[in-house]
């Protein structure tokens, strides 16, 4: 019942795709951007509510109680408050963001505590203006600053768990693929985790989102992913390609 | 059914072109506040250019305009200005002039301390602007991140170091005019003016000069600390130190400023809208009890501004529920002023046109506010188009609609004369449609992934909903010239307003338009929080002469 409504806003959603606008994120490839994604929904279902009564209570009042459309003479009714009216529309509130925050927490800490069983770790670290990752296995990736968006892919096999280690080597950065999961800043002096697993050959795009000098527009990123035999044969090049023969 | 008509005061100055000797020196609260809101429309229009070069630089992928080092500097302007140099001082500025009304006072209860806390606001003003003159102006947005601001990265100007400065000035300009309207009303009500019966605004008032009398020191302490960093060596907020502490002071200020602009805007309303509904203000008690929560509840969120930098769950849990009951006083206003309105018998005046506007747009940003306070959320909205959205309709279509009412509703009352109600209402619909057009769509580039403050973009499929968003921005700029044409013209020589244009409720409409430097010859009694009206029922309220007569 819950998904059968979830899927109709979403679909209403994606139908209203003209143009490039989309009224929701693009769709998430990864678990834990895919619960954002529901959260994101949930939030809106209320909201919809919310919205759409609110404007049609604002829309009844422009209409109905403007002085033109009153009878000569008509004296408003002197209404000082209504004690349980507001008592209602205090608690009603109250319960829809209780609501939001306990559905909220549930997603936070499923989705960004420390994960454990990783089968695989990169440091990102953000530098004025790209990205560095070096992976456990020795391979390390380059994606220096340009608006061109050809930088070389981070490239990551299927269905792996990959834990993604953040850190700032100058000023504040912030790495995020919309398409895989939120944002995480690189920030110097410690470092930030989180995580991605997808299980779907492709690439995403995203960018710093941290503003951090004059390069900023420049820091792109892309997340490519691969087989693990395809992965396996990437990281035999990679190591020759870094390491040439002797 | 006025019994007797007071004579005009002999000694009337009641003309805007005085001497410049009486502008530098004044200490009457009334020519403070014009001085206030003619300098912080001054940098409506300076922050509103930076806006245009913004836009214009966005409207389509890889634009060169202007260079990116430029680019920064710019949007970093747009945000000093329109947060400190404009909202604020407005709103500062027009209490200024009503609060000492409508409490029945004199005049603040420290004048020289206002004449002192004004100066201070060009000063503030013109510091931040060196910036441009000395090697580039600040280029961290107006958020100034520490290390970005620190030596290491911004050695090459003083722009950071004139943005401290300005700060500094422009907090302890804040938190004497606080001190000064919280004293004003503590020591200066008229007789019967309890504390439940002050209108609204002035409980407003009350509430925001509470908060920044708070927020202003930490923010001063910030921009301290980096100053120190700059010019002393230390490593508060550098690489080295822990920048994410820049982060924790900046927000305990920068999200109570929020309120610091908002709840005089819920003042406003609070005011307008009973007036033309013909209906006193639903549920006092609990909009003042509301106001409180707000200013409560303000203090407890500042976080939620930091909820991708790697905190604990558990207190990233704290901000997003702190911030989400936020929701709940604010609804309680909204439902309150609709509930004004219901039954009423409402004159669709320009100011009240902009009290809808208020209505239907800042319920927009109260609702994506939910969005962003949600942790999980917020990771994918946090720096992005979305938040840029978000923030314009809680400060353009909150605070600036709030304004323009206000403006619309005083400006009889500060000048004796009407604005034109032709060229209002030319001014409403180009404002709400244009400031719809930008900023409605602009919450899907978020959603795609554009962030914020990128000084251009490669992306393709962005640029039909940039174009749209230019051209929506140049219809709100040709909204302010409308606005500024007709603000000049109705100065100038626009209708006359009389005493009480509008049947208005408090103090301000029992005194002449403009009032005398004493503001009242006699203080009308008040009887409640409704006092003119009161009069006005019973017959009673003493007519005054006119002091601006048809030539």
């Amino acid at each position: 019942m819950k998904i059968a409504g979830l899927a109709a806003v979403a679909l209403t959603f994606s139908s209203c795709d003209v143009g490039g606008v989309h009224p929701i994120f693009p769709n998430p490839v990864s678990p834990n951007g895919q619960d954002i994604y529901n959260t994101y929904i949930g939030i809106s279902l209320v909201a919809l509510v919310v919205f759409l009564g609110y404007e049609a209570a604002l829309l009844w009042v422009v209409i109905r109680y403007r002085r033109s459309r009153q009878p000569a003479g008509y004296v408003p009714p002197q209404v000082h408050g209504h004690t349980w009216l507001e008592v209602v529309w205090t608690t009603i509130p109250l319960i829809i963001v209780l609501a939001i925050a306990a559905y909220s927490f549930v997603e936070l800490q499923k989705d960004f505590q420390p994960i454990t069983g990783e089968q695989m770790t990169v440091v990102v670290s953000g530098h004025q203006f790209g990205w560095q990752y070096d992976y456990d296995n020795g391979v390390v990736v380059h994606q220096e600053g340009t608006i061109t968006q050809d930088v070389p892919p981070f490239v990551v096999p299927i269905n792996t768990l990959v834990k993604l280690q953040f850190r700032g080597t100058d000023v504040i950065h912030s790495w995020w693929v919309p398409a895989i999961s939120g944002k995480t800043d690189a920030v110097p002096g410690y470092d930030n985790f989180s995580w991605l697993k997808i299980d779907q050959v492709g690439t995403w795009r995203g960018e710093c989102a941290e503003l951090c000098g004059v390069g900023h527009y420049t820091m792109q990123i892309i997340v490519q992913t691969m087989t693990q035999q395809d992965f396996d044969s990437w990281v035999a090049k990679q190591k020759a390609a870094a390491s040439p023969a002797p | 059914m006025a019994t007797t008509v007071l004579p005009r005061p002999k000694a009337y100055d009641d003309t805007f072109f005085k001497p410049i000797s009486i502008w530098l020196t004044t200490t009457d609260h009334k020519l403070i506040g014009i001085m206030y809101m003619v300098t912080s429309l001054i940098s409506f229009v300076i922050g509103g250019i930076f806006a245009l070069i913004i836009r214009l630089q966005l409207a389509q992928p890889n634009l060169k305009l202007i260079d990116p080092e430029t680019y920064n500097q710019i949007i970093s302007a747009h945000g000093v200005t329109m947060i400190f140099f404009f909202v604020t001082i407005f709103v500062t500025g027009i209490a200024n002039y009503m609060v000492p009304i409508m409490i029945g006072a004199r005049d603040m209860a420290f004048p020289r301390v206002n004449l002192l806390g004004f100066w201070l606001v060009p000063v503030s003003i013109i510091l931040y602007y060196c910036g441009f003159f000395t090697g580039g102006s600040l280029d961290a947005g107006w958020t100034g991140y520490a290390p970005l601001t620190e030596k290491a990265y911004q050695s090459h100007s003083l722009g950071v170091d004139f943005w401290a400065l300005s700060i500094i000035v422009w907090a302890i300009s804040g938190i004497m005019a606080s001190t000064n309207f919280l004293t004003t009303i503590v020591a200066l009500r008229a007789p019967g003016m309890r504390f439940s019966r002050l209108p609204l605004f002035v409980w407003a008032q009350i509430s925001t000069s509470i908060l920044l009398l708070i927020v202003g020191a930490p923010l001063a302490a910030a921009m301290i600390l980096l100053e120190f960093d700059r010019q002393l060596n230390t490593h508060f907020f550098t690489t080295d130190g822990r920048p994410v502490l820049y982060q924790h002071l900046f927000w305990f200020f920068g999200h109570p400023e929020v309120y610091v602009m908002i709840l005089p805007a819920f003042g406003i309303i609070s005011e307008v809208v009973p007036v033309f509904s013909r209906k006193p203000l639903f549920g006092y008690m609990s909009m003042v009890a509301a106001l409180f929560g707000i200013v409560f509840l303000s203090m407890t969120v500042w976080a939620h501004h930091m909820f991708t930098v790697g905190m604990n769950t558990y207190v990233e849990g704290f901000f997003m529920l702190m911030t989400m009951l936020i929701a709940v006083p604010t609804g309680v206003k909204f439902f309150n002023w609709i509930a004004t309105a219901w039954w009423g018998s409402i004159e669709f005046t320009v100011p009240i046109k902009f009290v809808f506007g208020f209505l239907a747009t800042f319920l927009i940003g109260g609702i994506t506010g939910i969005y962003l306070a949600s942790v999980p959320v917020d990771t994918q909205l946090h720096q992005s188009y979305f938040v840029v959205a978000h923030l314009h309709y809680v400060l353009f279509g909150g605070s600036v609609f709030a304004i323009f009412t206000g403006i619309y509703y005083w400006f009889p009352k500060i000048t004796g004369r009407l604005l034109d109600r032709t060229l209002g209402e030319w001014h409403f619909w180009t404002t709400f449609i244009g400031f719809n057009g930008t900023f409605l769509i602009m919450h899907t580039l978020g959603l795609e992934g554009m962030p914020r403050r990128i000084a251009t973009y490669a992306r393709t499929d962005w640029a039909a909903t940039n174009l749209i968003i230019t051209i929506s921005s140049f219809l709100i700029a040709a909204s302010v010239l409308i606005f500024l044409f007709n603000v000049v013209r109705s100065w100038r020589s626009g209708e006359i307003a009389g005493n009480d244009p509008w049947q208005g409720n408090t103090l301000e409409w029992a005194t002449t338009s403009p009032p005398p430097p004493y503001n009242f010859e006699r203080v009308p009694p008040v009887r409640s929080f409704m006092p003119v009206r009161d009069l006005r029922e019973a017959g009673e309220l003493v007519e005054q002469e006119p002091v601006l007569t048809p030539s």
